[in-house]
């Protein structure tokens, strides 16, 4: 994508630059501009991914609009398939015909044509042959014709939200203005960098050349902002169309957003819908509806995801830095930003984990030249070079966990079980954790079986509660739940058994790798043995379950399996006696037996004891056993999973009567 | 009998005097004297055409071995025969005093289950009395058991004056009615069954065969095979005395005779190949060598090179192999040899722990098979090669060294708390190199100084030294 895009650039700069001036030109390049040129950076890598990216930054944004508010997020979420003329409507361009078809990059020569026709008539020959021989064979898909570079298919996305809403001034600067948001301090979101929507409107210039529209409320507000906009990239700025108050009379409030980009469904069809049930397994307590719309009505889908609680998690608190974590550029900056005058109040307010009298014994150990009283805009460079030295090097208790908010083991399980109906489920809740200065907490769930569900383990990994669903294979769940779980301690069965593994991580700051936000890489041991400590955990819990479960199978079966081997022994055995006793009589020898053994041998070859006298009384013995320990079974495991047994009631009166309904699968019958 | 032997013997004579007249020097002439003097007079003219053998096949060799390193330590086969005569006359006047040592001479603190060979008529009426007490069982309902002694680790006991292991006598109980022994139960009924047929017809099954009878029951062999063990344990008697015999698997090759359920057989006569062992040891008799020593050989490999080359006819020895483990057939045949011919067995395995664990099996019996060991164990095996230490003295390449896996590591880490590893202070010292260099090599190592290195300069060089532990 970006290398199709540099000769328009250097186009751009050629005509702007006077053509004397053939030396390197210093330029300025705007934060637009920037991400323009990188979008993959933002996970923009092509018409596919930007779709799914747009819906998720969209649905993330309204998640963490609603929850800000403490209200139970409703989302609906549209995409709207743009046929070829109906956008050219839109952006006011008439069809029109080909005339020089040759022109065209996908103009059949005569050559090509005679190639595909033969190959097509081979095809159906090849169709017929096995059509004759009875073979099933799928449809050959109808042959494409070979698809233009042009022919690229636009989605309209709308995403409405219950949210707090945008106040009307703010809305133009919200969307048309890279990097600039409302999420920027240091506490847990989803969103973090101020880029979501702006690059989903960069995403639409770039491809549709269409404005944004956003329809916004906030609480108790009577009207409805309208902005209609779009972005300027080379300065940065919003170029607003249309920003007006409209009627509110449902007294709505949030946010409705509305854009037209280029896309790819088909492709990128199965993310999106993994998308929106992951984000419905960690957010059981949103509701969620999602649509796609288009022309051709089979290809139409609407999923909701319905509320299942309505207990959510608290808002994430704002935090302060904790001093392990800050480097030199924040000091400076929190220190032009902080309200206290002195180096005391300083350390004692804006971090974590400094108490009053910490902070005096901190500001000793720094040197002479320190003092509580001096004043913050007195320190010099060289002097917040020592503190920041003195960060370091000092000890401080780890920050605690009560700024986040993890989406809690009761939400996980509820979701877990809603989206995937699973046999087992258990889950798991760590406690908050430290890494360079900023906590994290992780949360497990493990469950097997369900619906829809791969044999094998399947891995949903949720990073400050959002899905992560790129670059699986690198990430320290997979990896963990791959290598370092011993499945089979638990008696799980990684290869056959259907494995749900979930894995939470919440953090004022995910150590993401890559470029974009899609995974949490393994060489962080913290994160790495606490994911393993969680899922351990969860598979300590599910072991018992499963053994329960064994036990109570080997209950239901060990009569049968019992049973199963009579024959053999007591064939065994019987054969023996048959040839002992055969031999006896025949060598009509002294008895080598004794009473009690000669009498047997007689029975036997009088055939008064046969195999099946042996099979008989064996048998039932296997079935006192059984019953004994059944008894013993159901006394140490309690009345709940006793074997059950058909009970038979006697009426009271003597002469009843009976109607029975047949049906072929069942009979009914009614006692009156 | 002793006359047909005489017979063969004498067209041997015939046959190698005329082959030997060109060649006979005053020098081979004495050292048949030697050898005359050693053996018994039946033997002699056998032992008559011996130097000439070793003579041409030298002749043939020695153009291209003299380059070989350590030849020239070599001193001339006459001195190293001299040596060997004198280690097998001691090691027979020694071994013969403390033959008689039995389990029940020694007042061990527990007692020990030892079985013995049963004749046919005794198997069957054990088998029948104590299916006589299942059927009773059965019939007054209460289903039925069998008394299994136990075969587990926890069960062995090594006694370091017999140098091999025992079982002792704890037994587990395998009733029908438990889910976890139903299948054990019903397969040990069912081998019982069979092995009472065997006794009545008189007649020799392999455990394939046993296997094939009922194959739906068994499902593999492994289970067959390990209730007929526990049935030769519970009935006391040896597996050989249930007609249950395994394929064949040892080969024999060397200057031995025997009888072979009435045929004689002459093992220097038996091709490059050698000898099967008989499975069942019954039928083997009438024992006869001029031999000085039996080679036991680890490898298929060494075991051809070394018969190929007649290194039986240089050194007069017997060679053995079981092809790896060794089976019930080879070690019944090695410990009747040992027995009927008192001569010292001198081990050629690999320089791995491996090596020295069959060397065990040979030496004091598996765990396997322990409630046998009086039968099935040769005691006193001297370890001749190769050993840790050879890899350093014969200056043996590092490209033909292996590094030890960590499981190879493991197991020589194990071995060395075995008791059967510690009463020999040698071996102790050569599994320690073992594991401290962490390398093994296989007998095959030596080739690379030439595939006849084995036969024409390692193992008449150890011999010469008496390097063997």
């Amino acid at each position: 994508m970006d290398s199709s895009e540099s000769p328009t650039e250097t186009k751009k700069t050629k005509s702007k630059t006077p053509r004397k001036n053939k030396e390197t030109v210093l330029k300025q390049k705007s934060p637009a501009e920037f991400f323009a040129e990188n979008k993959n950076i933002a996970g923009f890598d092509n018409p596919g991914k930007s779709l799914y990216t747009t819906v998720r930054e969209l649905v993330e944004n309204s998640l963490d609009s609603a929850e800000s508010i403490s209200e139970l997020p409703v989302v609906e979420i549209t995409i709207e398939e743009i046929n070829k003329s109906k956008f050219n409507s839109m952006i006011g361009l008439i069809d029109c015909e080909r005339v020089d078809a040759e022109l065209y990059d996908d103009y059949e020569t005569e050559k090509a044509r005679e190639k595909r026709l033969a190959k097509e008539a081979r095809a159906q020959e090849i169709q017929a042959k096995n059509a004759a021989l009875g073979k099933k064979v799928k449809e050959t898909p109808a042959s494409k014709g070979i698809r233009g570079r042009g022919e690229a298919s636009f989605y309209r996305v709308i995403c409405k939200d219950n949210g707090k809403g945008m106040p009307h001034d703010d809305i133009p600067n919200m969307f048309g203005r890279v990097l600039s948001g409302t999420k920027y301090g240091l506490k847990q979101t989803r969103g973090k960098f101020g880029l979501g929507a702006k690059m989903a409107l960069i995403w639409s210039k770039m491809s549709t050349g269409l404005p944004i529209e956003i329809s916004s409320s906030m609480r108790n507000q009577s009207y409805i902002s309208f902005c209609r906009l779009d972005i300027d990239i080379h300065k940065n700025i919003p170029h607003v169309h249309v920003n007006e108050k409209r009627e509110n009379k449902e007294r709505w409030h949030g946010a409705e957003i509305q854009v037209v980009i280029e896309g790819n469904w088909t492709t990128y069809r199965s993310k999106i819908l993994h998308y929106m049930r992951q984000m419905a397994v960690i957010t059981p307590y949103a509701q969620f509806l999602f649509k796609f719309v288009s022309d051709a009505p089979e290809k139409n889908v609407t999923i909701r995801f319905s509320r299942r609680t309505d207990v959510m998690p608290p808002v994430p608190l704002e935090t302060k830095h904790h001093p392990s974590s800050v480097d030199l550029l924040l000091i400076k900056r929190l220190i032009a930003e902080t309200s206290k005058q002195n180096l005391l109040q300083f350390l004692q307010h804006e971090f974590v984990n400094i108490s009053k009298s910490h902070a005096e014994r901190l500001i000793g150990e720094m040197g002479p030249d320190f003092s509580p009283k001096m004043a913050l805009k007195s320190l010099t460079p060289q002097q917040l070079v020592r503190i920041h030295q003195l960060f370091r090097q000092a000890k401080f208790d780890d920050p605690n966990g009560h700024c986040l908010s993890p989406a809690g083991e009761y939400n996980l399980r509820l979701g877990i079980i809603k989206e995937l109906h699973p046999d087992m489920v258990a889950t798991y809740s760590g406690s908050a954790q430290v890494f360079e200065g900023h906590p994290f907490i992780v949360e497990a769930g493990v469950s097997i079986g369900g619906k829809n569900v791969k044999q094998g383990l399947n891995i949903f990994r949720f990073a400050n509660r959002i899905p992560l669903l790129f670059e699986q294979g690198a990430d320290v769940v997979t990896r963990t739940a791959l290598k370092r779980i011993n499945w089979s301690s638990y008696k799980i069965n990684q290869l056959q058994d259907k494995i749900g593994i979930f894995v939470s991580i919440v953090s004022t700051k995910i150590p993401f790798k890559g470029t974009g936000k899609e995974y949490i890489g393994d060489d962080i041991t913290e994160i790495a043995s606490a994911v393993k400590y969680s899922i351990q955990q969860c598979c300590i819990q599910l072991k018992s379950k499963i053994v329960k479960k064994m036990q109570a199978r080997e209950q239901q079966e060990r009569k049968r399996n019992l049973s199963k081997y009579i024959p053999d022994a007591t064939g065994a055995v019987y054969n023996v006696l048959k040839d002992m006793a055969e031999t006896q009589l025949h060598a009509s020898k002294k008895f080598r037996y004794g009473d009690d053994d000669g009498e047997l041998l007689r029975k036997v070859y009088e055939n008064l004891i046969t195999k099946e006298t042996l099979s008989e009384k064996l048998a039932k013995h296997v079935e006192q056993v059984d019953y004994e320990m059944a008894l013993e079974y159901a006394t140490q495991s309690g009345v709940s999973e006793e074997p059950r047994e058909a009970i038979y009631i006697q009426p009271l009166e003597t002469e009843n009567k009976i109607i029975d309904l047949h049906s072929p699968f069942f009979v009914f019958r009614m006692f009156y | 009998m002793t006359e047909s032997i005489t017979g063969s013997v004498l067209i041997t004579v015939l046959f190698s005097i005329r082959s030997s007249a060109q060649i006979l020097s005053p020098s081979r002439v004495k050292i048949s004297v030697v050898i005359h003097f050693h053996f018994t007079p039946t033997l002699c003219p056998i032992t008559a055409h011996l130097p000439s053998m070793a003579e041409s096949s030298k002749k043939r060799r020695r153009t291209n071995t003299d380059d070989l390193p350590f030849k020239n330590k070599l001193k001339p086969d006459s001195t190293i025969l001299q040596t060997l005569k004198d280690f097998s006359t001691s090691s027979s006047s020694s071994s013969s005093s403390s033959k008689t040592l039995t389990l029940q001479d020694l007042s061990l603190p527990f007692s020990c289950r030892e079985v013995s060979d049963l004749s046919l008529s005794s198997v069957q009426s054990n088998i029948e009395s104590l299916v006589l007490r299942i059927a009773h069982s059965i019939l007054s309902g209460n289903g039925f058991a069998f008394d299994v002694p136990s075969r587990a680790a926890t069960n062995q006991f090594y006694v370091p004056e017999l140098d091999r292991i025992v079982l002792k006598d704890k037994s587990s109980l395998r009733p029908f009615a438990n889910i976890s022994t139903v299948r054990k139960s019903a397969i040990t009924a069912r081998i019982l069954q069979l092995v009472h047929q065997l006794c009545i017809k008189g007649i020799h099954v392999t455990k394939r065969d046993l296997f094939y009878t009922d194959v739906k029951l068994f499902q593999d062999q492994i289970q067959s095979d390990t209730v007929l063990d526990d049935v030769s344990c519970m009935l006391g008697c040896t597996r050989s005395s249930l007609n249950v015999v395994a394929a064949e698997k040892g080969v024999v090759v060397g200057r031995l005779i025997f009888s072979d359920n009435g045929d004689m057989i002459d093992c220097t006569k038996m091709g490059m190949g050698g000898k099967a062992i008989p499975p069942n040891i019954d039928r083997v008799g009438d024992m006869q060598s001029d031999a000085l020593f039996i080679l036991l050989v680890e490898k298929d490999a060494a075991y051809m090179r070394l018969a190929e080359d007649r290194f039986y006819n240089r050194f007069p020895c017997i060679i053995v192999t079981a092809k790896g483990q060794p089976d019930v057939a080879t070690r019944l045949f090695l410990k009747k040899m040992k027995m009927e011919l008192n001569l010292p067995v001198l081990a050629l395995v690999d320089s791995d722990p491996y090596g020295l664990k069959i060397l065990s099996v040979y030496g004091c019996g598996s765990k396997n098979m322990s409630y046998d060991s009086a039968n099935l164990t040769t005691p006193d095996i001297k370890w001749l090669g190769v050993r840790p230490s050879d890899l350093d003295k014969y200056k043996i390449p590092e490209q033909c060294r292996l590094p030890m896996t960590e499981q190879d590591i493991k197991t020589g880490k194990d071995m060395l708390e075995e008791d059967f590893v510690k009463k020999n202070p040698g071996w102790v010292e050569e599994l320690t190199l073992m594991v401290k260099t962490k390398q093994k090599a296989e007998i095959q190592a030596l080739s690379t100084f030439g595939f006849q290195y084995l036969s024409e300069v390692y193992l008449p060089l150890k011999l010469q030294q008496k390097d063997w532990l």
